[in-house]
Parts: structure tokens; C-alpha cells; sequence
């Protein structure tokens, strides 16, 4: 029963019950309100004016009546629109999901050492690797996967409610929604982007839980201080150069990237900003985002250099992490 | 197994402060220590040591262990309450036990179940709800539950009223200690655990100062109310203490070796076995100046 597997259960349980409200409540609020608003409106639109008697899919004017009887053909059409939808209601719950892991990382190592409950923990045969590798998966496994169960349940509310409403006018297109591949993909590639996040967030999340593990008080002003005031001075500096020696430092860019990387690597789809990463930036496709294409472009961007370096970064400042929770003295 | 714990050479220094100073101490197994001296005397800093929490200087062996590199080994073992009241704010009692039961290879559920029926504690109930008493309470339970060789309290009691402290040296003492086990114990309130003890370590800005047993202390201390007629052979043997009780000296003296005998001090007067409490403040005479 005392596994290295049974105790990181235990660990994972540990930290969902103290972080209950920010992983699962506030997403689950998040998810509830974006159904009632989202979806009130949807039917509050159609009661007041009355389903429109024609629709414009890519271009075509469909009338529906010819809408009803064509289902068939446009199949292709609402799969798109349905897969779309999954990203779309998911968004503000991936915006939570970015304060919530950054949060949560800059108070893992720092709460348990204010409030002194590092001694209990510490009571227990539990080694620090095992602790901070369990906050590790917490940030970048157990509040994802929350999240995506989340917006897959809130989308596929909405696409039933979008559902039920055309039901109201005669339009059944439960059949033709329900019988889209698009619709079991999508949380699926969701899912599959999953150790993509990872690696871009490892950076950031090594970088805050160092910080976590060291800063005596105030983690936020250190975490977000100090790459910032870095950066303010090498900017400095380039321009004091190039005005006297008139050769700018060469570095200036790669700084402002690597504040980027150790500020931002959590927010979900980071890695179509980092320039040179992903060609093209986020695919487009005719009718708007590319699915297929933000897929594989994503997984593509973790063959390059930058990918490699951030886990190496990252994993050296959790290794660093787990020292200093080891040897940190509270007085 | 000779010594729970055996402290060759001890140091441990916060900058140029020394906090403790090249100590050698043993801990044999099925002992209560009371490991006590003033604030800052270095009692905290050892049992950190101990316990593989902070780096040292010297040697020390914690059940044959090395608490520095061989910690995660040594907590299977090794137990303690480190401060008191210091469960985190959001934990349920539930939760607690279900968390202490599956990390820890030693804990018995029915055990801690048994101990919190026996207190106002429910399961549901979150730490922050609770009165500081009842978060030691929960604290000792989990504890208490754990099957170690080796427990560690540092002033587990501190700040609770003394319906709790009694409790908890009684439940200690009563419900968990054993001749397998070894209870080390610092505390300020010497008075409550001195009947409890069967070891005394007095340390004093980094050193020890008296390590023995009680019985031992029982033999070698001797307090006397002198005699008003008596006092100046009393004060020719030097007593270590002096303090005047309703206009009688009280006289403290070492009677080990080299000090005086028995039945010179008889001759004195009234004698009797100092308390723990007194026997500490005339060790510690000139610390508190």
C-alpha cells in the first residue's frame, strides 16, 4: 500500500482537495454561466424573432425548409460548425485555466512554508522529489484534463440546447449532430494536445515553483520582478550601446523570448506566438481556424530547438525546487 | 539497537552565530528524554538535525541512520510534531486520515478512529473550524496511530489550556508509549512532563550541560531547608542554589562525586529530591541575565 504510485494518488488527491475551488468550482461557474448566457440567449433570440427563414452557410443562402430536407448534404458543414463550437465555448474556461496554474504554481511551494504545515507534510514518509513532481503533474496534467472534460460537457450542452431549439421548428438535427465524427474528435485532439502544453509550460511552471520554494515573502513581485526588471536593464544597456558604440547587444531579443517563456509558457497555445516555432503562426483555413492544421502545427513545434531547451530549463529549475524544499530552513 | 539516536561532535552554525556547539549525546531506545534549556539554547536546532530537516556539522545517527542523506528512509520510523497547531487550514479530519493512511506504511486507521471518537472532532470537519486544542488533538491522533520507533515533539503543548496538556502527556504515555519506543520531548512547561521522564538533557547556548537519568538526578541532587543555626556550614559545602522559602534557606547541592555526602547534608536539615523545575533554574543561573 505504500507504493511510490499509491503515495502520488494520495499526493494528487492532496492537492485537489486544498485547490477544490480554483481547479474544479470556478470552471464548473465559468462553464454554468457560459450555458445559461450562451444558451438563454439562443433561445430568448429564437422565441423573440422566430427562427430565420434563411441561413447563409458558407455563402449559400439556404432556405429552411430546404435546410430541413437537406441535412444530408450539409453534413460536412455543421461538422465544422460543431467541432468549431467545442474550441469556441472552451476559450474563457482556458483563460481561467492560465491565472488558475499560475496561481497555483507561485503558492505550491510558498503556503505550505507561511503557514508552517511544511513540518506536517515533512512528518510523513514522503520525499521531496515525490511532493513537487506531484504539484508538477497537478499544473500540468489534473487542471487541464478538469478543464477539457469541463468544456467538452459545456459544449456539447450548448450544440444539445442549439439542437433542441431547431427541434422547437421542425428542424430535428440531433441525427445528423450526433452522428458527426467532428463531435467525438474534438475533446479527443483537445486531449492529444495535452503533452504539447506541457512542454511549453514547463518552463514557466519550473520557474514559478523555484520561486515558490525560496522567496521568503512576496512570491508574485519575484516571480514577475525579476525577469521584468532583467529585461527593463539588458534594454537599457542595448540602447546605451548602440547609441555610443553603435553595435546593439545581440542578446536584447533573446531575453525579451526568454521572459516570455518563463512568464507565459502556461497559457494554452502559447507556442504559436514564440517566433520561429510554428510556421505560418495559427493555420487558417477557409472557414476560419484549421482544426487539423492547429494539430498538427502543434505537434510539429516540439521538434524544434526551442522546445528542447525550455524542458531542459524547466526541469532543472523543478530539480532546483525540489533541493530547496528539501534544505530550506523555516526558523 | 544500543542508541536511538547518538550525536558525535554536533555543530551547527547561522552565520557566526553558533546555535549548537560540538555536542555528544546518546539516546537509548524505550526512553521519555525532556530535552530542555531557555529559548535559543540550541534544543530546537538539535532535534532539526535530527529529524534530516537542516544541514550539520559532525556526526549524527538517527536508528542507525543518516538523517542527512538518508531522510525518506528514516520517516518511516521517525514521527514527530514539529510545532504546534500547524495542520493546514483546509484539511478535513477525513481527508487527513485518509491522506496519513495511504502514504504511510505504519498507520493504523482503527487506531486513529478510536483516539477522535473520543473528541468533539467530526469528519467532516475542517481544521479551520477547529479551536486550537482540537487541532492538536487531531494532530496527536495521526500521530499517535503511526507505529515508530522514534517520536519527536517539540513543544507540542505550547499555547494550550491545561485540560489539553494533561490530556495529551496522558494519552501519550498511557496509549502510546512502549518499551519499543523513544519519546523525545522539549518543552518550557518542565513541571508537566517531569513525571513522565525517565531521561533529563539540560542545554544551554549550544552545549549540554546535564545528560542523565532521573534516578540518577534523584541520587546526585539534593535540596535542604537549612537549619537557621546550620547556614554557615551549609554555604561551606557549596550548595549550587540558594533561594529562601518563608524565611528558611533552601539549599540545592550536588551531591556526586567530589560534592558532599549524603549524611553531611542530613545533618542540615530537612532533605528532599528537588523538582525538575528547580534543578534547571540553578543550572541555567546567569542565561536569563
Amino acid at each position: 500500500m505504500n507504493t511510490p504510485t499509491n503515495t502520488m494518488k494520495w499526493l494528487l488527491h492532496r492537492e485537489f482537495w486544498e485547490h477544490k475551488g480554483s481547479m474544479f468550482w470556478a470552471p464548473v461557474i465559468v462553464a454554468a454561466l457560459l450555458i445559461t448566457l450562451i444558451g438563454g440567449s439562443v433561445f430568448y433570440g429564437v422565441a423573440q424573432h422566430g427562427l430565420a427563414t434563411r441561413i447563409t452557410i458558407n455563402g449559400h443562402v439556404v432556405h429552411t425548409g430546404t435546410l430541413a430536407a437537406a441535412a444530408d448534404h450539409l453534413r460536412p458543414a455543421i461538422a465544422k460548425v460543431a467541432s468549431g463550437l467545442y474550441l469556441g465555448a472552451a476559450a474563457p474556461l482556458f483563460g481561467i485555466l492560465t491565472v488558475v496554474v499560475f496561481f497555483y504554481c507561485l503558492g505550491a511551494l510558498y503556503d505550505e512554508r507561511r503557514d508552517r504545515s511544511i513540518l506536517f507534510w515533512k512528518s510523513l514518509p514522503v520525499s521531496d522529489p515525490m511532493t513537487v513532481l506531484s504539484k508538477v503533474l497537478t499544473a500540468v496534467c489534473v487542471a487541464p484534463m478538469i478543464t477539457i472534460a469541463l468544456g467538452a460537457a459545456a459544449s456539447l450542452i450548448l450544440l444539445l440546447v442549439g439542437c433542441a431549439v431547431m427541434a422547437l421548428y421542425g428542424i430535428n438535427m440531433f441525427g445528423v449532430v450526433l452522428g458527426t465524427p467532428e463531435l467525438y474528435l474534438a475533446p479527443l485532439r483537445l486531449l492529444a494536445l495535452l503533452p504539447v502544453y506541457v512542454v511549453w509550460a514547463l518552463p514557466t511552471i519550473g520557474w514559478l515553483l523555484l520561486v515558490s520554494s525560496w522567496a521568503r515573502t512576496k512570491p508574485f513581485l519575484w516571480a514577475v520582478g525579476v525577469p521584468l526588471v532583467a529585461l527593463m536593464l539588458v534594454n537599457w544597456v542595448n540602447v546605451v550601446l548602440s547609441r555610443v558604440a553603435g553595435t546593439p547587444l545581440g542578446f536584447a531579443h533573446t531575453m525579451s523570448g526568454i521572459v516570455a517563456r518563463m512568464l507565459g509558457g502556461v497559457v494554452p497555445g502559447i507556442w504559436f506566438t514564440f517566433p520561429g516555432v510554428v510556421q505560418g503562426g495559427v493555420p487558417q483555413g477557409p472557414e476560419g481556424l484549421d482544426v487539423g492544421g492547429v494539430f498538427t502545427q502543434s505537434w510539429m513545434s516540439l521538434a524544434t530547438s526551442d522546445a528542447l531547451l525550455g524542458v531542459i530549463a524547466g526541469a532543472a529549475m523543478i530539480y532546483g525546487a525540489m533541493r530547496m524544499r528539501r534544505w530550506r530552513d523555516e526558523g | 539497537m544500543s542508541s536511538v539516536i547518538s550525536a558525535r561532535n554536533l555543530s551547527k552554525r547561522y552565520g557566526k552565530r553558533t546555535a549548537v556547539d560540538g555536542i555528544d549525546f546518546q539516546i537509548p531506545a524505550g526512553r521519555i528524554v525532556g530535552l530542555i534549556g531557555p529559548n535559543g539554547s540550541g534544543k530546537t536546532t538539535t532535534l532539526k538535525a535530527a529529524l534530516g530537516l537542516i544541514p550539520f556539522d559532525g556526526e549524527l545517527s538517527v536508528l542507525g541512520l543518516d538523517p542527512r542523506t538518508q531522510r525518506d528512509q528514516l520517516m518511516q520510523d521517525v514521527c514527530f510534531i514539529a510545532d504546534v497547531a500547524i495542520l493546514p487550514r483546509w484539511l478535513k479530519v477525513k481527508d487527513a486520515i485518509d491522506f496519513v493512511a495511504g502514504v504511510h506504511p505504519r498507520f493504523s486507521r482503527d487506531k486513529a478512529e478510536r483516539y477522535l471518537a473520543a473528541t468533539k472532532l467530526r469528519p467532516d470537519m475542517k481544521v479551520k473550524e477547529m479551536s486550537k486544542g482540537m487541532i492538536v488533538q487531531l494532530h496527536l491522533a495521526l500521530v499517535m496511530a503511526i507505529d515508530a520507533k522514534l517520536l519527536v515533539l517539540d513543544e507540542p503543548t505550547l499555547g494550550l489550556d491545561i485540560i489539553y496538556r494533561k490530556q495529551f502527556y496522558q494519552n501519550l504515555l498511557e496509549d502510546y508509549f512502549d518499551e519499543h519506543k523513544t519519546i523525545v520531548i522539549t518543552t518550557h512547561q518542565v513541571e508537566e512532563v517531569e513525571h513522565i521522564l525517565t531521561d533529563l538533557m539540560f542545554i544551554r547556548d549550544g552545549k549540554i550541560v546535564l545528560a542523565a537519568s532521573m534516578e540518577e538526578i534523584g541520587e546526585r541532587y539534593i535540596e535542604v531547608m537549612v537549619s537557621q543555626d546550620k547556614l554557615s556550614a551549609a554555604n561551606a559545602l557549596q550548595p549550587i542554589d540558594r533561594r529562601t522559602v518563608f524565611g528558611k534557606a533552601v539549599m540545592l547541592f550536588d551531591a556526586g562525586p567530589g560534592g558532599a555526602s549524603r549524611q553531611q547534608l542530613a545533618a542540615l536539615g530537612e532533605t528532599r529530591n528537588p523538582s525538575v523545575a528547580d534543578l534547571f533554574v540553578a543550572t541555567m543561573k546567569g542565561s536569563y541575565a
